[in-house]
């Protein structure tokens, strides 16, 4: 099975020299659906912006096989989208139409490929009627769905997101499970709510303290009530 | 939040909102600069100019409400300036408007042109907000010359002023909540500060993760869009009305002074 993402050793200081990962080793295979949880402060995101090579530390890592260096950042960020955690800071531009585009048309896309990848990503997420809104004028759900979109619109095969289940009701996390569970790149979600991330994964790594505590099967680990306990999460309600 | 947008009317459709940016932008500025450029003793002619931007906003639907409330949000700073002229010149002057004649002084005169002026350039101001979205009157801007930074940075600025008022209301909101009691003015002052240097830290934080969603899809410096301006014989025909409207009062309205 060829791997999205491999990482060796990989270790990140912050500035003033607090340890933020330490010794991270790593192997997700394309095609999985896997959840990096664990508790605030964890290096949950952290470890997300060093797969798009945004953390610079020591050891390697590899996105669908090329090395993250200066050379291959380009290729690697069309290879690998990244969602962030908050929708206003994916959202940058005026119309969401815009903020769809800005990644296809930075690949160098032609304007009527750029125009169909627009409406197919939109028409994904839900919001194909609502191109022309300014993203403050949108509801927190479609805020998210839209932050998704202009990730999808870049046809990466993989894509990492960053506690995209925050500040959302019920209703809307249902949705998102649904939109998530219907894409066909590799995803890597960071999250501590554990029924969202039960509903997605079939791959699970539990981080704490910047170190990895456990990876394997996201039932198994879920459901191993002690080990989520010392690390300050919770068992699932349902782990179907 | 809810913030009472300038723009929320700028997503209706209607021929008005129908017409290139570029020509409602053009037209925009040639009318303001004509209005400002009127003297003292024209309050006749600002009245004509008025009909103008009234008559646009009236067929794009705007309500006139909505109009005349953000002109008098703005009012004050300008109200400040146009009532003081009565009182530094009172030289005494007749004014004739049809067959009425009255006597007042030039700083009543100037007082009124001045309210007239901010009230029609506000008019046709409030007409281009209100009938041109906001990224199409960068774009505009942009085909019109306008340096790329700095329609960036206006971008910017419409994107994240919302965010950071957002963010103020909050910080206010949380510190109304434990204000127990009344403090000395220079405690009242250091939390301020305090609150100001939080939005500061905010704000960059906030930079810096836009700043990695953008590189995160391929930004390396060249701003792209997919422009969808064109000029058609509409917009040629509303800068033929325009300029002829305009060159018509021009000419052809006299000052009301004697």
């Amino acid at each position: 099975m060829p791997k999205a993402i491999e990482i060796e050793n990989f270790t990140y200081k912050y500035p003033d020299g607090t340890s933020a990962l330490s010794d991270i080793t790593l192997s997700i295979e394309a095609g999985a659906r896997l959840v990096l949880i664990g508790p605030n402060g964890a290096g949950k995101s952290t470890l997300l912006l060093a797969m798009a090579g945004f953390v610079k530390g020591t050891g390697k890592v590899l996105v669908d096989g090329l090395e993250i260096n200066r050379g291959n950042l380009k290729k690697i960020r069309s290879r690998l989208g990244c969602c962030l955690e908050n929708p206003d800071d994916q959202l940058f531009m005026p119309t969401l139409f815009d903020d769809v585009a800005f990644g296809p048309l930075n690949m160098g896309l032609e304007a009527e490929q750029v125009k169909a990848r627009v409406a197919e990503a939109l028409q994904t997420v839900g919001l194909a009627e609502l191109g022309d809104k300014a993203p403050h004028h949108l509801s927190a759900g479609q805020k998210r769905a839209a932050a998704i979109a202009t990730i999808i619109s870049m046809s990466p095969k993989i894509i990492t997101l960053d506690e995209p289940d925050g500040s959302l009701d019920p209703r809307n996390r249902d949705n998102l499970v649904k939109l998530l569970k219907d894409l066909p790149q590799t995803l890597i979600i960071a999250t501590c709510n554990m029924n969202f991330a039960a509903a997605l994964a079939d791959r699970a790594v539990l981080l704490d303290k910047g170190r990895i505590i456990a990876g394997g099967d996201a039932k198994e680990i879920m459901s191993d009530s002690k080990l989520m306990a010392e690390h300050g999460l919770e068992v699932p309600h349902k782990t179907e | 939040m809810h913030h009472a947008h300038i723009d929320k009317f700028a997503y209706q459709d209607s021929p008005v909102h129908r017409l290139d940016s570029r020509v409602k932008f053009i037209v925009v500025l040639v009318f303001t600069a004509l209005v400002i450029s009127l003297p003292r003793t024209s309050v006749s002619i600002l009245a004509c100019y008025a009909v103008g931007p009234f008559a646009i906003l009236v067929l794009a639907g705007i309500p006139l409400r909505f109009v005349f409330k953000h002109i008098l949000l703005v009012s004050p700073f300008v109200l400040i300036l146009a009532l003081s002229c009565p009182l530094y010149d009172k030289t005494p002057v007749s004014v004739a408007f049809g067959p009425f004649l009255w006597n007042t002084s030039v700083g009543w005169m100037r007082c009124f042109t001045i309210l007239g002026k901010f009230t029609v350039t506000m008019l046709a101001l409030i007409a281009l907000i209100s009938t041109t979205r906001f990224n199409d009157l960068l774009t505009g801007l942009q085909r019109l010359g306008l340096p790329r930074l700095l329609v960036i940075q206006l971008g910017f600025l419409y994107r994240y002023i919302f965010v950071l008022i957002d963010r103020a209301h909050r910080i206010l909101r949380a510190r109304a909540g434990r204000r127990l009691r009344r403090l000395k003015f220079r405690a009242e002052l250091q939390i301020a500060a305090s609150m100001l240097g939080s939005l500061f830290i905010r704000s960059i934080d906030a930079a810096e993760h836009i700043n990695i969603a953008m590189q995160a899809r391929g930004f390396d410096g060249n701003w792209r869009t997919l422009s969808k301006l064109q000029i058609r014989r509409c917009d040629l025909f509303f800068l033929l009305a325009a300029v002829v409207f305009m060159l018509g009062i021009y000419f052809f309205v006299k000052p009301i002074l004697l």
